[in-house]
């Protein structure tokens, strides 16, 4: 399959030290961490985006299969080709390119590994959240490919969460940027999509990630047991409590025994289970949230509690816990691991399930996980040169699969799917979803060459199209289904006669997006307005998208708990499919994350009005590709989300905002500060403080920064914040309490949203001000709101000259921003887009446009580049 | 004939599990990126030999002759696999099966356990301008430093000195200031040929501590021979070695070349039990010690020199990972007067001066010294301070190749 000439301009393009043929070599990158086996026909490794561009280029054109590879220590065989083709090695872009704390994001190639940037950062006092246990030999390439998490995961979220951008080369060989340090760019979220696209979409050349201040104080609690079952029931308990602490990690006897023998790491031998728990934030409030959670320890039987006393234990510990799989080779030559997740409060069912399933297979097992976000890795031992325990094993390994799906849980939280769960991706998805994602993936790559036969398993044709999947099996009420049924007729129809639909929720959103050749006739969720499913322990809610927001909020309040989203605007009376379906978050986004970072799946209706199942109910999940972020921000354009299932939290005890008056540049360098302390504000927002004169200038401004959690903590954060400001010389106003769902700026979007524009514009975070300055010396009479949290600004206007929109797309094009006009009159949509300058990266929605809604019914216009 | 199976090791071999966390710390895989630099690589040819998916051929060559042998991987591999062991062994086997060049077998065979001819041809190599000579220049693991600086020879030269240390300081005993102990002097052929700054300092410092100090005729300890996988040779050389150090005249034995003494604490596992030379072996290593821990024990320190120097230290392979002295030399250098101690980044890092014989291993091992000295310049330290002859040599070369105007030397010569 690969011709002499092939290898000889393979040679060319990187000399001949970096293109392996040998047998030997064939060997060498016939593995990774995982089981499986393979066998690759040349590894190539390029020096830089250049070469491996030009790579790719030949092999697209010869069709021969290729892959990216980091560091191969992924756990699904994700890097293995199973016939020959090309192995893209990208271990020598290992440079990190630039790091900047006032963006609050580093710019890194594939190759550097999470360690190698933790130990670029820390000097700084930064740091990059995800941490996965291989965190010295993964690659941030790798990292983005498999979607990874790691202990911290449970606060800070995984991989996705924080990657803000990257440069992309595609199955052709074209390479373009996806987003950047400017948030949420108009159109998918594209890098939301490659996040765990498993090296089947394009090969990351270059990646920005978001980065965070180091905590003030950390407390590192070992919590020793002597059943396993009780330290299960701890981290139940403590998830029910609404207590979110950094790390909950989980490790039994087996596992500890193998990492004291490996290193004295300080854990007892003769513990059935340990928990590692770490608490982090300011000092204050630290040692109640320790006491909290010992308490529940306690509740649950625990023999002991220690402390670390100082770094030098606490890294000890965490040695040992992230050695863990290395270790157990001291058991058995080999280990299966698998990486189901379920909900947190089925814990020590499903615990007490794959005991016995390890059991009756008659192997030994161990058990090390991120016990807090419910993502188990029970490792069973066994030796792979027995045919017979290879065989045993990997039965066993599927029956843990099944008994945590069963349990409402997912095959996999973060290794990903390779090779080694194809076949059990159908115990969460149906032929339909299937298709759909396969649909997805083939936008990117047409051909099939890129990382061929992982991911999705190959369409089964017997299967009948009937909605068959557990997701699917989640009834909604007999209004609901009838609604439902409505919808799939309207589809159906709209297909046959080429017909354009908008769909809507309730109603609120209409005017998003660009003019569409005639009318669109609307596609109403309204009627899909219940809870289907509220799991307040596991603080997970899944309702109807017609649901309106203010509704589910009140739900949500009567066990204490809310959906941290306070969408611009008309806030509360959007539907939650409105919501999602615009990704539509205001400032608070800096620290709850947006709407892509709290919904864990949903279902929607596509174009053939098939019922389309994605995600799931889980907080980690990475079975295939990420089809929620797909539909999040897609504004209807592939179809109507009919069901969301979003991550809930508990009410902030206090929610308090300080507000203090100075010049723009005032402003802006304080948010600077508080941006990048350690403090953690909600949001760090601005408007002219001197409304009744109706022209902006940069002398008043008011900063508004809001804090909210637990009384203590806010009270301590407000009390420095004052000083900063003082210090600083701003003119400290007022502090003001306000109402957790509806948050504190009400009034200024009731008075922005009246205008005949509305303009949203997104720029690195240190670019803010000088944004403004310029767009504020343009339109003077501007109705504006600063986010310099998110580095975002928002303006009401009356009048925009196309000369002026031109001049600030360019700029914003300059400072790698992006700016969107969220309303506008007719005349002005007729002469311009409201996305903004065209960006290569759209070509890409365009094809997965046509890939998803192949009779172009959604949603007309609302995509950018008047799609 | 020694014969070897690394079969006989499949269980250990197998142990590996390709988590992969070799990969961090390994100095080749770092600099090259490629797999087959690294243990789980290694361990997987391996694996694969034994299985019959692989032969023994040149393709092997390169992932088993590329390996510092610095354990690097091992330290970082939770199963502790002793890659470096088991790339001796394999390196064994190959050379049976695809064969070993004449030039080692005269190295190893005729040079290396008769510390004169040793230095004779040495010398020849420094001197000679022929490409045969270039040869064994690139064979003489310890002298490395001509095979690669060969177009600098005369720079080299110049400082060749004419007579082997031993030679200048005659061996036998010499009469020290100490109390009671005896000591018993290992020279190794580093120090005897090449770094003999070292050596005097060391001598001197001994006469301090030990009552009697015995400087020993031995030869090569064995450990190049035993690297390259010519396991007869090394245990030959052990063997003749043994039949010296056994000697009641001394208490300890003590070497300032850390690849000596950590290869001379491991010579019971050159022979297995049933072999008669075992139990001499036990007794030998158990009485050595490397330079480091004699200058750890000793009570007061004499700054080398009145004015303050900034110093830092590279920990040589076999001294941390091969006799666990990672501390140690920490220690002396935070207690040591006029010092201003600065930690090198990855100080444990092999400075890529260990087993590389070939011509291909040239560019590996000044990418992996290129990173030590970026490391180097980073502390911005006029001393640079190490414990073994070998990485003296190597990490000189470095500093000159660099233009840094950093000095290299070893413990012995900053105490003093
Ligand atoms: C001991 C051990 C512990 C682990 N612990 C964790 C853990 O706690 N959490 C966790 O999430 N994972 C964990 N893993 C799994 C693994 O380390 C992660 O998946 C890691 O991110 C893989 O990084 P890598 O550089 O080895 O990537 P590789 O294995 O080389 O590649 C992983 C995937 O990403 C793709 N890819 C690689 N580079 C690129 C690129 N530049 N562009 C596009 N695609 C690319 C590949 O095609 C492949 O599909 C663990 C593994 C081991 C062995
Ligand atoms: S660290 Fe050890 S077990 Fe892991 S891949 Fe390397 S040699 Fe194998
Ligand atoms: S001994 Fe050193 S060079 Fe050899 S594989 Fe191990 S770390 Fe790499």
């Amino acid at each position: 399959m690969l011709s002499d000439e092939l290898i000889s301009n393979l040679r060319r393009i990187v000399g001949p030290s970096q293109v392996s043929v040998s047998r030997a070599n064939t060997e060498l990158y016939s593995y990774d961490a995982s089981l499986a086996k393979g066998q690759p026909g040349v590894v190539v490794f390029p020096g830089n985006t250049g070469e491996a561009a030009r790579i790719v280029k030949i092999v697209h054109q010869a069709d021969i299969p290729f892959v990216p590879r980091g560091f191969g220590t992924n756990l699904s065989g994700g890097t293995v080709l199973v016939s020959g083709g090309v192995v893209i090695c990208l271990s020598r872009l290992n440079r990190i390119i630039d790091i900047s704390p006032q963006r609050r994001c580093a710019v890194l190639q594939p190759g550097v590994t999470n360690l190698e940037l933790q130990d670029a950062l820390a000097p700084l006092g930064f740091f990059y959240a995800p941490d996965p246990a291989s965190q010295k030999v993964a690659t941030l390439g790798g990292n983005v490919g498999e979607n990874s998490g790691g202990p911290r995961c449970l606060k800070y979220g995984v991989t996705t969460n924080h990657v803000l951008g990257m440069e992309v080369i595609l199955a052709s060989g074209e390479v373009v940027r996806i987003g950047g340090a400017a948030y949420d760019p108009p159109g998918y979220d594209l890098r939301g999509v490659m996040v765990g696209s498993e090296g089947t979409m394009g090969i990351v050349t270059e990646v920005t990630v978001n980065i965070l201040p180091l905590p003030e104080a950390i407390i590192t609690l070992l919590v020793i047991y002597d059943d396993i079952a009780d330290a299960a029931r701890s981290v139940t308990d403590i998830i029910s409590a609404g207590i979110v602490p950094t790390t909950l990690e989980m490790m039994d006897a087996p596992i500890i025994k193998a990492v004291e023998d490996s290193y004295a790491c300080g854990y007892p031998r003769d513990a059935a289970a340990v928990l590692i728990i770490e608490v982090e934030g300011l000092p204050v409030g630290l040692q109640d949230q320790v006491a909290q959670i010992s308490e529940l320890c306690r509740k649950n039987q625990c023999r002991d509690i220690h402390e670390a006393k100082d770094d030098s234990e606490r890294n000890r510990l965490w040695e040992g816990r992230r050695g863990a799989f290395g270790a157990v080779a001291r058991i058995a030559p080999n280990y299966l691991v698998n990486d189901c997740t379920v909900p947190r409060t089925k814990l020590p069912e499903a615990l007490s399930r794959v005991a016995a399933i390890v059991k009756k297979y008659n192997f030994e097992h161990g058990n090390v996980f991120h016990a807090g976000d419910g993502n188990l890795h029970p490792l069973i031992f066994f030796d792979s040169r027995d045919a017979d325990q290879l065989k045993r094993v990997k039965k066993a390994g599927w029956e843990i699969m099944e008994a945590c799906v069963g349990l409402g849980g997912t095959i996999s939280g973060e290794h990903g799917v390779g090779l080694e769960k194809l076949d059990a991706m159908r115990m969460v998805f149906n032929e339909q979803d299937l298709s759909a994602q396969r649909a997805l993936q083939q936008a990117f790559d047409p051909g099939k060459i890129l990382n061929p036969g992982k991911v999705i398993p190959l369409s089964d044709k017997k299967e009948n199209t009937l909605d068959l999947s557990p997701s699917g099996k989640i009834g909604a009420s007999s209004t609901g289904i009838a609604a439902e049924a409505e919808i799939i007729d309207k589809i159906q129809h709209a297909a046959s006669t080429g017909k354009a639909l908008l769909p809507t929720g309730c109603g609120t959103l209409r005017h998003f997006g660009n003019l569409s050749n005639g009318t669109a006739e609307f596609l109403n969720s309204s009627e899909l307005n219940e809870v289907i499913e509220f799991d307040p322990n596991n603080q997970v809610v899944t309702a109807g998208a017609g649901l309106a927001l203010d509704r589910l909020q009140g739900e949500l309040a009567d066990k204490n708990q809310w959906l941290p989203i306070r969408p611009l605007f008309s806030i509360q009376s959007h539907s939650i499919g409105g919501v999602m379906a615009l990704g539509a978050c205001g400032p608070e986004r800096m620290h709850y994350g947006a709407p892509r970072d709290l919904v864990l799946g949903l279902r929607f209706i596509n174009g053939s009005g098939q019922k389309i199942s994605t995600g799931g109910k889980v907080v980690k999940n990475v079975a295939g590709y990420d089809m929620t972020r797909l539909m999040i921000g897609s504004a209807g354009t592939l179809g109507l989300i009919t069901e969301v299932t979003c991550r809930v939290t508990t009410i902030p005890e206090r929610c308090t905002a300080i507000s203090a008056e100075g010049s723009l540049a005032a402003c802006a360098a304080l948010a600077g500060k508080l941006i990048t302390s350690q403090l953690s504000p909600v949001f760090v927002a601005a408007i002219p403080a001197n409304k009744a004169d109706a022209k902006i200038d940069n002398e008043s401004w008011k900063l508004m920064t809001g804090f909210e959690g637990f009384e203590k903590i806010v009270a301590e954060q407000l009390k420095r914040t004052a000083n900063m400001l003082e210090k600083d010389g701003l003119e400290l106003k007022n502090q003001e309490e306000y109402p957790v769902q509806d948050g504190i700026f009400g009034d200024i979007y009731i008075e922005l949203g009246q205008s005949a524009f509305v303009l949203r514009a997104d720029v690195p975070l240190d670019e803010v001000a000088g944004f403004v300055e310029f767009f504020s010396s343009r339109l003077t009479d501007a109705n504006m709101f600063v986010d310099f949290g998110c580095g975002r600004m928002l303006a009401g206007f009356e009048v925009m000259q196309d000369e002026v929109w031109r001049q600030i797309c360019d700029l914003c094009d300059q400072r790698n921003g992006h700016v969107l006009m969220e309303r506008a009159p007719v005349e002005f949509k007729k002469q311009n887009d409201v996305f903004g300058t065209a960006r290569p990266e759209w070509q890409i929605m365009h094809r997965i446009k046509a890939a998803l809604d192949p009779h172009t019914i959604f949603a007309p216009g609302r995509l950018p580049g008047k799609v | 004939m020694d014969r070897t199976d690394i079969s006989k090791y499949y269980d250990e071999i197998s142990q590996c599990n390709r988590c992969g966390f070799c990969q961090v710390a390994c100095p080749i895989f770092r600099s090259t990126g490629h797999e087959a630099g690294v243990a789980r690589g290694r361990l997987a040819l391996l694996r694969a030999i034994i299985e019959g998916r692989l032969e023994w051929n040149q393709e092997v060559e390169e992932p088993l002759f590329d390996c510092l042998l610095c354990g690097a991987c091992t330290a970082n591999c939770f199963a502790a696999i002793p890659t470096s062991d088991l790339v001796i062994k394999a390196r064994a086997q190959y050379l049976e099966k695809v064969g070993r060049k004449s030039i080692h077998r005269l190295l190893f065979d005729q040079l290396l356990p008769y510390p004169r001819r040793l230095h004779l041809a040495a010398r020849a190599v420094a001197l000679g301008k022929n490409t045969g000579i270039t040869d064994l220049a690139r064979a003489l693991g310890l002298l490395k430093i001509f095979g690669r600086d060969f177009v600098h020879a005369n720079e080299i030269v110049e400082r060749f000195p004419t007579q082997a240390f031993r030679d200048q300081i005659k061996t036998g005993v010499h009469q020290g200031q100490g109390q009671s102990l005896r000591i018993g002097y290992f020279i190794g052929c580093g120090v005897d040929i090449i770094t003999q700054d070292a050596g005097h300092a060391t001598l001197r410092l001994l006469k301090k501590i030990g009552k009697t100090v015995n400087v020993l005729e031995n030869c090569c300890c064995g450990l190049p021979a035993w690297s390259y996988g010519d396991l007869k040779a090394a245990r030959k050389l052990a063997a003749r070695n043994l039949s010296i150090l056994v000697s009641e005249k001394f208490d300890v034995i003590v070497t300032d070349c850390s690849s000596c003494a950590s290869f001379l604490k491991n010579y019971p596992q050159l022979f297995p039990e049933a072999d008669k030379h075992h139990e001499k072996s036990q007794a030998v290593s158990a009485r050595v010690k490397d330079m480091v821990q004699l200058i750890h024990t000793m009570q007061a320190y004499a700054p080398s020199s009145d004015s303050a120097v900034t110093v830092t230290y590279h920990h040589p392979c076999h001294a941390t990972r091969g006799q666990g002295l990672a501390k140690e030399p920490d220690e002396i250098l935070n207690r040591l007067p006029g010092v201003e101690y600065r930690p090198l980044l990855e100080a444990d890092w092999c400075c890529g001066g260990a087993g590389s014989y070939g011509f291909s291993h040239y560019e590996l091992s000044q990418q992996v010294l290129d990173r030590k000295m970026d490391n180097l310049k980073k502390t911005g330290a006029n001393l640079l301070v190490t414990s073994c002859p070998a990485c003296i040599m190597h990490l000189s070369y470095g500093v000159r190749k660099h233009g840094l105007n950093t000095k290299v030397c070893h413990i012995s010569e900053l105490v003093i």
